[in-house]
């Protein structure tokens, strides 16, 4: 079975090119291309390929913040392709990623897919160390919005997907919760919400079944029974819940 | 008694002598340990007049004269040592010898030895103790006051019938021996005072000097600006204490601080004639106020009378002056004189250094960016990747390479300081056609140049870096395509040339460290085209970056044919 594998450059002709590459190898079937981070979040999630071919040097998100921004649950393996760079070289050495120089030759290419090809049949998920996320994308009114971690109050998912809440306003993100929650500060306090504790103003009504926070921003927040103690020693006071 | 008033007042005249010296012009202080022949002729002449003076105001005491004859000699030998001492004391002696008495030769020769005596005490003090120690009136006192007992001493021993001798010298010992010792020492000390006010005046002023050079650094480093001739300006019309003070460069009034600051202005241009002519003699000129006043030749009402003006000079060339003034109510310092020429060769010197700091940093930034420019690996790297992806893609990779090859060739051709900006496109242009290739779809470049500005010039590599800025740190960065525009047109007499990007990146551009590169291009623009070229940046966050360049423009040719027509 053809491995199914998704194209990320921000440049047209490179794109083009891996992709007559990759399909002309036979082991690979290019299951779509993407121009940036944002787009590629989207096409991961919808189409789960088996292994992304990605471009470090992107607008707004590179490659690398892009490899954080992916759930657990659809990472697929990743094969950094990248222009020249002694440094990006050292950093793919150093943290064992796998990775293509531009203009990319057939033998090379051969030896990743041999080792890819491995990796997928032994079964396991792959796990990549990935840094941690500063800047959260989001849906603006007429482009992609960065919004920095520390400005962040709180993420409130729905059925209609994630929300980032800063003291401004609210914007939808690609981003999973899981992902949120294990690459930024902010702290998970409801099965449905995270929080960034710098924003707390307050605790109102600890109960038995949890609690509410009060931001500064004078928006509350519930905080459930089975987070709280975490939360609370998150916060430095007592642990004990009465 | 009356010997010794008419000693005292031998003394006195003495002492006139002295004073009167110490004052005129001719006095110079003197180096005890290296007398120059000159001086030493002069000391001769001066002391042996002292001398033989010192005879004539004598009193003839029992068939020889009291006298204050041996203060020239001591002091000549103790300034001069014992050679100048020994011909003092020799013409004061035979012009004794000449008088006659029974204590002619005796006289005559003890007023040799005495100077010799000074003469010895000259080189053992200035073995001793250092030069400045001959000027000790102590010392002057003692030798003195020795030489004379000597005197006393060889009287005994020559003049003859004897018993005359003892009954001389027991008149004349004790008030000769006080009135000389006295008249020297207080000789000496006139001396030594008048010598310790020039060189407190010269200390002072040298001080003053010291202070404004202190106070003035720095407010040179970028050149011969308004700003720093302000301050300088300001700095020395507080220190000297002159009526006026102002800076030129070779065409402006740059500053004026003082009287008469009511009509001469800073920006005004050079009206004095006297200005002109020492920019162009690259000459000091001084006008005293007496044997010549200065006129104002800007107003009738001006008060100044007297004017100094010193050429700042840098690498041979006259860059401006420094004028100090009077007003007719005072006279024109000489210290303030010499003090001026002595401050403008010491701008002067500033001005060299910051000239030479901004060329050598220049230097070293352009070779940076040219050898950048040249030979820029990230560059070519993309554009060979672009030409390979391309490869299936039929003639384009063939374009591609033909505007690859032409803009390095360009690169390397290009040695000239200034081009014009038909050059400067095209070489952009090569540039762009590579990155329109490498962004394909997300780049749009749209090029609108006023035709008459085509010949306009403007440093070489001026354009490429703000159109590799706008694609590298903006529209390259941008989800949505971008567009960049580069736009030239006329403005108030001036070519002005903006290159834009519709990201709006140029905040987040400035934290990324991108400022190096525009600097580099402003600083050439002022370097090669004078003030009145520059560079603006605007930015709207988000929408756009504007980058403008400011260059002289000459008349557009058409219009100028039409002016001629016209006359």
């Amino acid at each position: 079975m053809k491995l199914r594998a998704l194209v990320v450059d921000d440049e047209v002709y490179a794109r083009r090119s891996l992709e007559a590459m990759l399909d002309g190898t036979g082991a690979l079937e290019v299951v779509g291309s993407c121009a940036n981070a944002v787009e590629a979040l989207q096409a991961i999630r919808a189409q789960a390929p088996d292994v992304v071919f990605l471009d470090i040097q992107m607008p707004k998100v590179n490659g690398f913040e892009l490899l954080s921004m992916i759930d657990q649950e659809v990472m697929p393996h990743v094969v950094f392709v990248t222009a020249f760079d002694a440094y990006a070289v050292k950093a793919f050495e150093e943290n064992a990623l796998d990775y293509l120089l531009k203009p990319v030759e057939r033998a090379r290419l051969d030896r990743t897919i041999e080792k890819l090809r491995r990796s997928v049949d032994q079964g396991k998920p792959p796990v990549y160390d990935s840094p941690v996320l500063e800047r959260i994308p989001c849906a603006g009114p007429k482009s992609v919005r960065l919004v920095d971690v520390a400005e962040i109050e709180q993420v409130r998912c729905s059925a209609a997907g994630v929300y980032v809440v800063t003291p401004r306003g609210e914007y939808l993100t690609d981003l999973t919760m899981r992902v949120l929650e294990t690459k930024t500060e902010l702290e998970r306090c409801h099965r449905q919400y995270l929080v960034n504790a710098r924003h707390i103003e307050e605790i109102l009504r600890p109960e038995p079944r949890g609690a509410v926070l009060r931001m500064r921003s004078g928006r509350e927040v519930p905080v459930s029974r089975r987070y709280f103690v975490a939360l609370r020693r998150r916060l430095g006071l007592r642990g004990d819940a009465t | 008694m009356k010997l010794l008033f008419v000693l005292v007042e031998a003394m006195s005249f003495c002492l006139l002598v002295a004073y009167a010296y110490s004052k005129s012009p001719a006095f110079r202080p003197l180096r005890p340990d290296a007398l120059r022949w000159r001086d030493r002729l002069f000391l001769l002449g001066f002391f042996g007049a002292l001398s033989i003076t010192g005879t004539y105001l004598g009193l003839p005491v029992r068939g020889a004269i009291a006298n204050t004859r041996a203060i020239g000699p001591v002091l000549a030998g103790i300034l001069g040592g014992p050679l100048l001492g020994g011909a003092v004391g020799l013409a004061g002696g035979l012009h004794r010898l000449a008088l006659g008495g029974f204590t002619a030769f005796a006289c005559g020769l003890s007023t040799t030895v005495e100077g010799l005596v000074g003469g010895l005490v000259h080189l053992y003090v200035v073995r001793r103790s250092g030069p400045e120690r001959v000027f000790d009136p102590k010392v002057v006192f003692a030798t003195t006051f020795a030489a004379e007992a000597l005197q006393m001493a060889i009287i005994l021993l020559v003049a003859r019938p004897y018993q005359d001798a003892v009954a001389l010298v027991r008149v004349i010992a004790l008030p000769m021996m006080a009135a000389n010792s006295a008249g020297a020492a207080f000789f000496m000390s006139i001396l030594r005072d008048r010598m310790k006010m020039v060189d407190r005046v010269g200390a002072a002023s040298g001080a003053r000097a010291l202070r404004i050079a202190e106070r003035s650094l720095g407010h040179l480093t970028k050149g011969l600006d308004r700003e720093g001739a302000r301050e300088i300006a300001r700095i020395i019309h507080e220190e000297t204490g002159v009526g006026a003070v102002a800076i030129t460069d070779t065409e402006q009034v740059l500053a004026f601080v003082g009287e008469g600051s009511d009509h001469h202005r800073a920006g005004a241009p050079i009206a004095s004639e006297w200005t002109r002519r020492a920019i162009a003699a690259s000459e000091v000129t001084f006008v005293d106020g007496m044997d010549e006043p200065y006129r104002c030749a800007l107003s009738k009402d001006c008060p100044l009378r007297s004017v100094l003006v010193v050429p700042l000079h840098v690498a041979g060339d006259v860059v401006g002056t420094v004028k100090l003034y009077e007003p007719a109510s005072k006279r024109f310092l000489e210290s303030n004189r010499s003090l001026g020429e002595g401050l403008t060769s010491l701008l002067s010197g500033q001005l060299v250094r910051a000239r030479y700091q901004e060329q050598k940093s220049l230097l070293v930034m352009a070779e940076l960016k040219l050898a950048r420019a040249q030979v820029n690996p990230h560059f070519l790297f993309n554009a060979l990747n672009t030409v390979m992806a391309m490869l299936e893609d039929g003639s384009r990779p063939r374009a591609l390479l033909a505007h690859l090859s032409s803009f390095f060739r360009k690169n390397l051709k290009r040695v000239d300081e200034l081009s014009t900006l038909r050059e400067e496109l095209e070489h952009v242009s090569a540039y762009l056609e590579i990155e329109k290739a490498r962004f394909e779809d997300r780049l749009s470049v749209e090029v609108d140049v006023d035709p008459t500005l085509l010949e306009v010039r403007v440093p070489t590599f001026t354009l490429q870096p703000l159109v590799e800025n706008a694609i590298k740190h903006g529209i390259s960065d941008m989800l949505a395509p971008g567009t960049a525009r580069i736009h030239a047109y006329r403005q108030d007499g001036a070519a002005c040339i903006d290159v834009e990007d519709d990201a709006g990146a140029y905040e987040e551009r400035r934290r990324g460290g991108d400022g190096l590169g525009l600097q580099i291009v402003e600083k050439r623009l002022r370097i090669l085209l004078g003030r009145e070229a520059g560079l603006a940046i605007s930015c709207t966050p988000g929408e756009l970056t504007r980058v403008s360049i400011r260059v002289p423009a000459p008349t557009p040719a058409p219009a100028a044919t039409a002016a001629r027509a016209a006359s």
